[in-house]
């Protein structure tokens, strides 16, 4: 009979941190299978080979490199590995990179983050940074845009309106804006391109509220990190005037949630108070905001959880104690850190000027005018033929159909007749503007003439006038110059 | 406040079925019986008898002598062998008072008799001391002493949450004594001057809150409050946070409620009802590492061997035997050890190997601690030898109540850092 000693108390739960490990790598294999169905899908077989091969890559390597780790340290080389769990730093890390991202600086990638992030500072819960976040940032700054040569992807939905200034006012520009992805609840199922992991939010948050459930992460961080994003945004989009979907998309798009849910959580990473964990989160979610406007870059998750992660000693520090008695402080912190978070925000939102690429300035190229042609130099030639004839309040508006090359030579047979609109001042008989609607003559040479420099010189005239007609392009505008003058002529004719 | 703190609580496996139905053992004394001059942390005792006295049943023997005053008696009738001095459940090694047991239980009357009904509250405060009625939770804390509060008092909050996991002598003794329980709260509310008497049971046992509901109905100030299936819900301050929503510094009577345990109640009814002090104790016996777990009604001074013995033995070669609960309960590397007034439980598992590993930073621990310390900053400020980091954190705060070293799912000994940070403290305190 042994009487076995041991310090109370004797029970535990079971919950393990393996179990723990075990979980977290299921809930982000979901995310594993949910993104090479989509590459399936929507691109084919090539694509999905080409996620597994970065995950086999990253992977071994995260193994290989713990494994000659332990064997130098002279230690049982499974039993380091069962206990320090290298696959989750790979795994996290090839979903935060895009579907195009080659072999080696994926391998690159986990080799810093484990071997510098991780074992030298002393293996696992030892590390300071989050360390897919570390190998993240090293791909960035080491690889930039390094991509597969055979493999494309789009735009991520944080870049293009990054691109956009984050401030998209035109409703018509929104929606082909949110088109690209399949508008709001596109975002929420993910079935768009990003990095690998960063589709689906929906997916996302439910994974999420399975494993805070089983306890595997806190529920404050990404709680508070959402939370924190949502509310800053919509402040931004009420200074700014934008819609709701503003801060869905904030919250939808990109990286946050990934982010949130498998990387802010990183308990090594984290304070371990709850109120520390809220301070964290908030205080992830204003830097994030921050990276994204004020900085306008993509990338603000990833930085704003290393950022975080070196402030976690120090929060740590700020709520040691008793925690009921320093309850109150708690609560002024993370209202005084909302605030500022807020005040920040407000002043970056004021800022924030909406650019104009989405549908861009029609490019005026360069043209030259040369010889005069009158206007009523036409009466002798063919006529224009009267497509429609509208008044709209002062003016009368006249499509003409007229021929364009056609009309000059036999060697064009099939060209087909240009039409222009034509807008006149219905008393005065004076041209207000001329519109190209179609060109149909030889393209860059005949559509020359849909150019500003040429038609605003028939404003104001009657039919007495004459313009200069566009150099290289002659024909082309003797046949705009026809047009006008049938439509004053139908005009007149039409009092 | 959880969201900012933690839950400070945690719903924990109870194992409680394996002894709430069946039969209470009773447990004959064996041939000696072993009385324990120890109370709390005290041995401070003055011995009434000497080798080669005869007692009774209910004789006094000893008499704690230093600030409390606490009664001892004899449960046997028999001869008084000497004073030996053997392990105590506190890990001790403690005088005790040997008395052969002659088996013929003849008994006498070492304490008053108290007319309750017209009984000022002095004179009951003073039965209460006569008659050695301790806390029975597991405390042994003097009860007379606590209702000498200037404190104005309004409730009496009996205790009857039993939150350690496997057991179950309050509700055997709250289910088989339920008159004495009502004397008892009776009794108290006069020491207290209160106007009502709340029961705090756990919402699971639905079956003894009806039972006991039933048997209040004639007593209109007396009412049963339901709280949760979570540990540490028997602890004074998460109970009374749970049923008042208020938080006090030192004790409850701040306030205005003074809580005691519903077996300790019972006790003091039972001491009314027929002149007797705490010789007899339910004690629960239980675990995957005894045969026949069950409830035992034995007399203090039983050796824990006597009552494992009665019901089977162990199941297994290599056990782990805790005096009280798993939880707060100590680990006993002997079974050698006796019954004391304040007993309530023996735990016995199957000993189970569990490989720790690093610590990963979860905070699980510290958003558990019922106390509101963060156990995991004061085991690194332990192992980084940082005594003022300990200060601040409050160690001494801990009741070592056992849930941070339950959570932590890297098996760490939370508790035993927070134990060791106390000690610390302690010396630097003394130095
Ligand atoms: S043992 Fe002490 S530190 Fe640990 S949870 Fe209980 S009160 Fe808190
Ligand atoms: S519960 Fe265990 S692993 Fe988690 S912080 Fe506390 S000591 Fe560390």
């Amino acid at each position: 009979m042994k009487l076995q000693f041991k310090v109370s108390p004797t029970m535990k739960t079971r919950q393990s941190t393996q179990q723990i490990m075990m979980l977290l790598t299921l809930g982000l294999m979901s995310v594993v299978l949910f993104s090479s169905a989509f590459y399936f899908v929507e691109y084919g077989m090539n694509y999905v080979v080409h996620l597994w091969s970065l995950l086999a890559v990253a992977v071994s390597v995260a193994v290989a490199s713990e494994a000659v780790w332990a064997y130098f340290l002279k230690k049982d080389i499974v039993k380091y590995l069962k206990t320090s769990f290298p696959w989750v730093t790979a795994i996290i890390l090839v979903l935060m990179v895009p579907i195009s991202t080659p072999l080696y600086p994926i391998a690159i990638g986990t080799f810093f983050a484990i071997v510098v992030a991780k074992l030298m500072f002393g293996g696992f819960g030892h590390n300071v940074f989050n360390l897919a976040g570390v190998g993240r940032a090293v791909m960035l700054f080491s690889f930039g845009a390094a991509i597969m040569p055979d493999l494309v992807t789009s735009a991520t939905p944080i870049s293009s309106i990054a691109n956009l200034g984050w401030v998209v006012k035109d409703a018509v520009q929104l929606e082909t804006f949110l088109a690209q992805f399949g508008g709001i609840s596109g975002l929420l199922f993910g079935w768009y391109p990003g990095a690998i992991g960063e589709t689906s939010a929906l997916l996302i948050m439910v994974i999420g509220i399975f494993l805070a459930v089983k306890n595997v992460l806190d529920w404050r961080i990404p709680v508070f990190y959402m939370g924190t994003i949502f509310v800053l945004s919509a402040l931004v989009a009420a200074i700014q005037g934008l819609g709701i979907w503003f801060p869905l998309y904030n919250i939808f798009a990109g990286g946050a949630m990934f982010g949130a849910v498998f990387m802010l959580t990183d308990p090594v990473t984290n304070p371990t108070s709850a109120s520390g964990r809220i301070l964290f989160a908030i205080g992830a979610g204003i830097i994030t905001m921050l990276i994204r406007l004020q900085g306008n870059y993509p990338e603000g998750v990833v930085f704003s959880i290393l950022i975080m992660n070196m402030l976690s000693p120090m929060i740590d520090r700020f709520t040691d104690g008793w925690q009921l008695e320093l309850s109150k402080k708690y609560v002024t912190s993370i209202a005084t850190l909302s605030v500022v978070g807020a005040l920040l925000m407000g002043v970056v939102g004021f800022n924030l000027q909406a650019v104009a690429i989405e549908e861009p300035e029609p490019e005026v190229p360069d043209i030259t005018l040369s010889s005069p042609i009158a206007l009523d130099q036409s009466a002798s030639a063919t006529q224009g033929v009267i497509l429609s004839s509208s008044v709209d309040g002062d003016a009368t508006v006249v499509l003409v159909e007229i021929n364009g090359y056609k009309v000059l030579s036999g060697e064009y047979d099939d060209a087909l007749p240009n039409k222009v609109e034509v807008r006149i001042n219905t008393s005065t008989l004076k041209v207000v503007s001329v519109t190209v609607v179609e060109v149909k003559d030889t393209n860059n040479i005949g559509t020359k003439v849909d150019n500003p420099i040429f038609l605003d010189q028939f404003k104001d005239l009657d039919q007495t006038g004459s313009v200069d007609a566009v150099s290289g392009a002659t024909v082309t505008s003797l046949s705009v110059v026809r047009a006008v003058y049938a439509a004053l002529e139908h005009v007149k004719g039409g009092e | 406040m959880s969201v900012w703190i933690g839950s400070m609580q945690k719903h924990i496996e109870g194992f409680k079925e394996l002894t709430t139905y069946n039969d209470i053992v009773n447990i004959a004394a064996p041939k000696e019986i072993y009385i324990p001059l120890i109370n709390g942390v005290s041995t401070a005792f003055e011995v009434l008898v000497k080798e080669g006295d005869r007692v009774f049943v209910n004789t006094k023997v000893a008499v704690r002598n230093d600030r409390f005053e606490v009664p001892l008696f004899s449960p046997v009738s028999g001869v008084v062998k000497g004073i030996k001095k053997i392990m105590h459940a506190s890990l001790k090694p403690v005088d005790h008072i040997v008395i052969e047991n002659d088996e013929l239980y003849e008994s006498t009357i070492s304490i008053p008799h108290l007319d309750l009904e017209k009984a000022t509250k002095d004179e009951v405060i003073e039965f209460a001391k006569v008659a050695g009625i301790v806390g029975m939770g597991g405390a042994g804390f003097p009860t007379y002493f606590k209702y000498l509060t200037p404190a104005t008092l309004k409730v009496v909050l009996i205790n009857g949450v039993e939150c350690e996991p496997y057991i179950t002598s309050d509700y055997r003794m709250m289910e088989n004594y339920t008159q004495d329980l009502i004397t008892g709260f009776i009794a108290m509310m006069k020491m207290a001057n209160a106007q009502e008497v709340h029961i705090a049971i756990k919402k699971s046992k639905k079956k003894l809150i009806k039972y006991i509901q039933e048997a209040i109905k004639p007593y209109p100030f007396a009412s049963i409050k339901e709280v949760d299936d979570v540990y540490p819900m028997g602890w004074e301050r998460t109970l009374v946070y749970a049923i008042y929503k208020k938080r006090y510094v030192k004790i409850p009577c701040e306030v205005n409620v003074i809580v005691n345990n519903a077996t300790t109640a019972i006790a003091l009814g039972q001491a009314i009802t027929k002149q007797m002090g705490p010789t007899m104790k339910m004690v629960t016996v239980s675990g995957n590492g005894i045969k026949n777990p069950a409830n035992v009604f034995v007399p203090v001074g039983t050796p824990a061997s006597h009552i494992i013995a009665q019901l089977g033995g162990y199941t297994d070669e290599n056990i782990t035997l805790v005096a009280g609960g798993p939880m707060m309960g100590k680990t006993m590397t002997t079974d050698a050890w006796v019954i004391t007034p304040y007993t309530n439980a023996i735990t016995i598992t199957k000993t189970e190997q569990v490989d720790s590993m690093t610590c990963l930073r979860c905070g699980t621990c510290n958003d558990h601690c019922p106390a509101g310390l963060l156990p995991v900053r004061i085991n690194n400020a332990e192992q980084a030898k940082n005594v003022d980091l300990i200060a601040q954190l409050n160690a001494d705060l801990c009741i070592e109540c056992g849930l941070c070293t339950y959570v932590c799912p890297s098996k760490l000994e939370v508790t035993e850092g927070v134990r060791r940070a106390k000690r610390v403290l302690a010396l630097k305190k003394g130095a």
